[in-house]
């Protein structure tokens, strides 16, 4: 188990390198500037130059490369052209609410799931299990931004029992300094958390929903049936803790996916994640940023996925894991 | 790697339905928390009492005046450092008669180059410290320094000295003598404090920390930042030109204009700057809680042909380096049709290059009709056959089609939405064009690099035309902001001699000469000026927007203390 944990750990890092390597190369290849006018006059070239040189630009790109690689394994991740701030105070401020987010939309995403699929594979092929069922591929289907649009709509300016975006009430509660300002700060994540997991929910639910039906005519639950359980107890307690296990693997799988879905969704609902600071460096050239959220969304996910493969083999002791593989 | 697949699992023991139990007692958890959040609190009452929260989609970049050019960067800012005067209402540049003392309390001229200013001896920097003509000298060495690079740095080129003749008294002196000398002087700089950021290098001007945690000497004081959340002032209830009414300012980024109108219809937030669109200036009317504010626009927008080669500025465009086929083109463009299409009743075709906030605003300068019939006898009088080879409706000339490309950026749904509508007008004619759709920071590398044949741009000026036209239209402005390389010595001479006259009449004929001249050379079709609409929560009185510095005025906004929400009184 430890040598395995060594090998994939090895394995996180040379992924996690060459993700930051080809994110390098493709940016600063794109076109476009980094030093783009922020008011309604462009920069003269002679600044643009000044700059350039400031930030190195205006040395050739294996020497950018090399330079940026050494910084970093420093720790330092360089200033943000656009921010005017360091890179790593940027994703300090943002990485909290990304993880806030996909933590929230991975938790909807999972309990609405896993609850839908058991239900619709204890009622297969009834109308309730075809009802869900397309109802599940109607959101799955769905794009998370417009989802969003309309939720923000419905929820928000409608019907009023949510806010529009941010991650608080800016006048009540700037920080987190009472049990009050933390329901305020649940209170802003529902529709966004919503938003993320229910797409993903829908997903989850089809997967789950065929994973017990695998399990259901297993013998060991026509056993615990010709014990006179009740159904609900063959179900929740005999059925389901197989059944999940290869939704464990789904949760590593997920975790990307909530990555990518958190850029839209923190752009809708007005969200200063990583997502959002990703598209504004994306927009602006600001290539140590990009950069950098490119790093720290490759560690998430290989970490995450790290996490479901260690959970998948504590979760099941039959499961071995060959140290000579 | 992982090996086998379970199959069996043991049967978990009877407590196991446990965690249903444990989720609703978290449920009911959340519930007593959100129960706490509607609990009412005590707080202020009284006339200094009012909160106020903006939305605003971009987020400043740094709060320090002289090195970040967004308006949101200034419009904060304008609440924390003050000018020497500020501009009134009038929006008149030319002398000094209409502008407002800040802090400077009064002024003379010692001679005509020679400016002196008094500073107001109750003004102090929020660190208790106060503001001294040493703060106004360094303040200058800073603006114009080309390491700190501010986009003032120009606009200060004629004044050759800054000094100090004692610790209240500051003098400029000026190389020429000109009508905008004092707004010169006091409308581009904000005063630093010269002890606070004296010591950091110019090189980190940039970047200073100084300017994520500002100490001013304004109306308002910096509170907190929440980098992609908010910002904060409270009132300084010492302010020495006033105590400000609303004791809170709160700056709320939304990234999407929508969700930001959504926020303010739905009460989320209380004033935005500038609705945008047609729609959104309908949702907020018909929201009951807000008050519209219209007030005229500093933005225009054109189709700018470039006069170069396309890539090679050495070179004349091979179709707009002729005059008369562009001025054919400009011929077939209905902007009012456009305009109507686009923007409603939000915007102006204007008469050249102007913004409506402009004084020389002048709907009679002559400018090109919309007369297709004349356009398409022009074109084939030059030689662009309608009956080309290709059958398809594009007219020809020595075998090549009359076609070519508009820039546009992504970022602009307004933009994107005329290029497409152009793209159909001058198809009627028999031009074909293409679109290049592009991000904003390819959008501006081309631009700057002369790689386009077409541009949709927009300006957002000055106040004043003076500055605005010399870098946008001029040959001064080559490599800089004149992106389409216009360039007409006798359009240039007038635009001076407007920018020279004393008299305000005298210019205003000037410059209408000088558009006229533009206009008819046709570099660009100017299709758009913006009237702008802001939009503010009902429950705030004494709304004035100045319309070259939206929340300038805020200071003297107020909520009565009977229309107070649980919000405004709110301690924390």
């Amino acid at each position: 188990m430890t040598s395995w944990l060594v090998r994939r750990f090895a394995a996180s890092i040379a992924i996690v390198f060459a993700v930051v390597t080809l994110t390098f190369v493709l940016i600063h290849l794109a076109h476009g500037t980094p030093f783009l006018p922020t008011g309604d006059r462009p920069l003269s070239p002679e600044v643009i130059a000044r700059l350039r040189a400031q930030f190195g630009l205006d040395r050739p790109l294996p020497v950018q490369y090399v330079k940026y690689v050494a910084a970093l394994l420093r720790g330092q991740l360089g200033e943000s052209f656009a921010l005017r701030r360091p890179v790593s105070d940027a994703l300090a401020d943002a990485i909290p609410h990304t993880v806030t987010l996909a933590g929230a939309g991975l938790f909807v995403d999972f309990l609405v799931g896993l609850a839908l699929g058991v239900y619709q594979a204890a009622r297969s092929r009834r109308f309730a299990d075809v009802a869900l069922g397309n109802v599940s591929l109607f959101f799955n289907s769905m794009p998370t931004f417009w989802l969003g649009l309309v939720l923000l709509l419905v929820f928000a300016q409608r019907l009023h029992w949510f806010p529009v975006g941010g991650v608080g009430d800016p006048v009540l509660c700037p920080t987190v300094s009472s049990a009050r300002c933390l329901a305020d700060r649940l209170w802003h994540l529902a529709l966004p958390a919503l938003t993320l997991g229910i797409v993903g929910a829908a997903g989850t639910a089809r997967f789950q929903r065929a994973a017990m039906l695998e399990v259901v005519g297993q013998d060991y639950v026509r056993t615990a049936r010709a014990k006179g359980l009740a159904e609900r107890r063959v179900v929740l307690v005999h059925a389901l803790r197989n059944a999940l296990l290869p939704v464990i693997s789904l949760l590593g799988l997920a975790l990307p996916f909530l990555l990518t879905g958190a850029v839209l969704v923190e752009w809708v609902f007005a969200w200063p994640g990583m997502g959002r600071l990703t598209v504004n460096a994306i927009l602006q050239r600001d290539y140590p940023v990009v950069t950098a959220t490119a790093l720290a969304a490759s560690v998430m996910v290989v970490l995450g996925n790290l996490a479901a493969d260690t959970l998948y083999a504590v979760a099941d002791p039959r499961i071995r894991i060959r140290s000579d593989a | 790697m992982l090996r086998g697949m379970p199959t069996v699992a043991p049967a978990l023991p009877p407590g196991s339905e446990r965690p249903a139990r444990g989720l609703v007692t978290l449920c009911l958890m959340l519930l007593a928390l959100a129960g706490a959040g509607c609990a009412r609190r005590g707080g202020c009452t009284g006339e200094y009492c009012g909160t106020v929260v903006f939305v605003t989609t971009p987020e400043p970049d740094i709060l320090l005046p002289p090195s970040s050019q967004l308006v949101v960067s200034r419009d904060i800012a304008d609440q924390i450092f003050l000018k020497l005067a500020d501009l009134g209402m009038s929006g008149n540049t030319v002398g000094d008669t209409d502008f407002q003392p800040q802090l400077a309390e009064r002024w003379e001229w010692a001679n005509p180059l020679t400016l002196v200013f008094h500073l107001d001896p109750r003004a102090r920097w929020q660190d208790g410290r106060p503001v001294t003509s040493a703060d106004v000298a360094f303040t200058f060495d800073i603006y114009t320094d080309s390491v700190i690079n501010s986009s003032a740095r120009s606009a200060l080129r004629r004044i050759s000295a800054v000094t100090t003749r004692d610790s209240l008294t500051v003098v400029f002196r000026f190389r020429t003598r000109y009508p905008e000398m004092f707004y010169d002087a006091v409308y581009h700089m904000r005063v630093l404090p010269s002890h606070l950021m004296g010591t950091v290098p110019r090189e980190q001007w940039r970047s200073a920390a100084f300017g994520r945690a500002p100490v001013g000497d304004g109306p308002y004081r910096f509170v907190r930042w929440k980098a992609g959340e908010s910002l904060e002032l409270a009132a300084d209830s010492t302010f020495f030109l006033g105590r400000p009414h609303i004791r809170r300012l709160i700056w709320r980024f939304t990234p999407d204009l929508q969700v930001a109108v959504t926020q303010i219809v739905a009460g989320d937030a209380d004033a935005i700057e500038v609705l945008g669109t047609p729609d959104n200036a309908r949702r907020a009317r018909a929201a009951p809680r807000l008050v519209t504010y219209p007030y005229p626009g500093s933005t225009y927008g054109f189709l700018g042909f470039n006069l170069r080669a396309n890539g090679d500025t050495t070179e004349p465009h091979p179709l707009f380096g002729d005059r008369a086929l562009r001025r054919a083109l400009a011929m077939a463009v209905d902007r009012e049709a456009l305009l109507r299409s686009v923007f409603g009743d939000l915007a102006k075709v204007p008469p050249g290059p102007m913004p409506p906030q402009w004084w020389i605003w002048d709907s009679e300068i002559r400018d090109l009709p919309f007369d297709t019939v004349q356009a398409a006898r022009q074109l084939t009088r030059l030689g662009w056959q309608a009956s080309g080879a290709g059958g398809d409706g594009i007219r020809e000339k020595d075998g090549r089609q009359l076609a070519f490309r508009i820039l546009v950026p992504t970022t602009s749904a307004i933009r994107r939405q005329y290029a497409r509508l152009l793209q159909q007008q001058f198809r009627r004619i028999g031009a074909d064009v293409q679109l290049d759709e592009v991000e904003f920071s390819v959008f501006n590398e081309r631009m700057q690099a002369g790689r386009f044949d077409a541009v949709l741009n927009s300006v957002d000026a000055d106040p004043t035309p003076s500055s605005s036209i010399s870098q946008d239209w001029t040959q001064a402005g080559i490599g800089l902001s004149n992106f389409v390389r216009y360039a007409n010595p006798a359009f240039d001479r007038l635009a001076e001699q407007a920018s020279d006259a004393l008299q305000r009449d005298a210019a205003k004929r000037l410059w209408r000469r000088a558009f006229e001249i533009l206009n008819d050379d046709a570099p660009a079709i100017f299709l758009f000026a913006l009237d702008n609409v802001a939009a503010v929560d009902r429950r705030v009185q004494g709304v004035v927007i100045r319309p070259d510095s939206h929340w300038a005025l805020v200071r003297l906004w107020r909520i009565p203390a009977d229309q107070l929400t649980e919000r405004d009184r709110a301690e924390r």
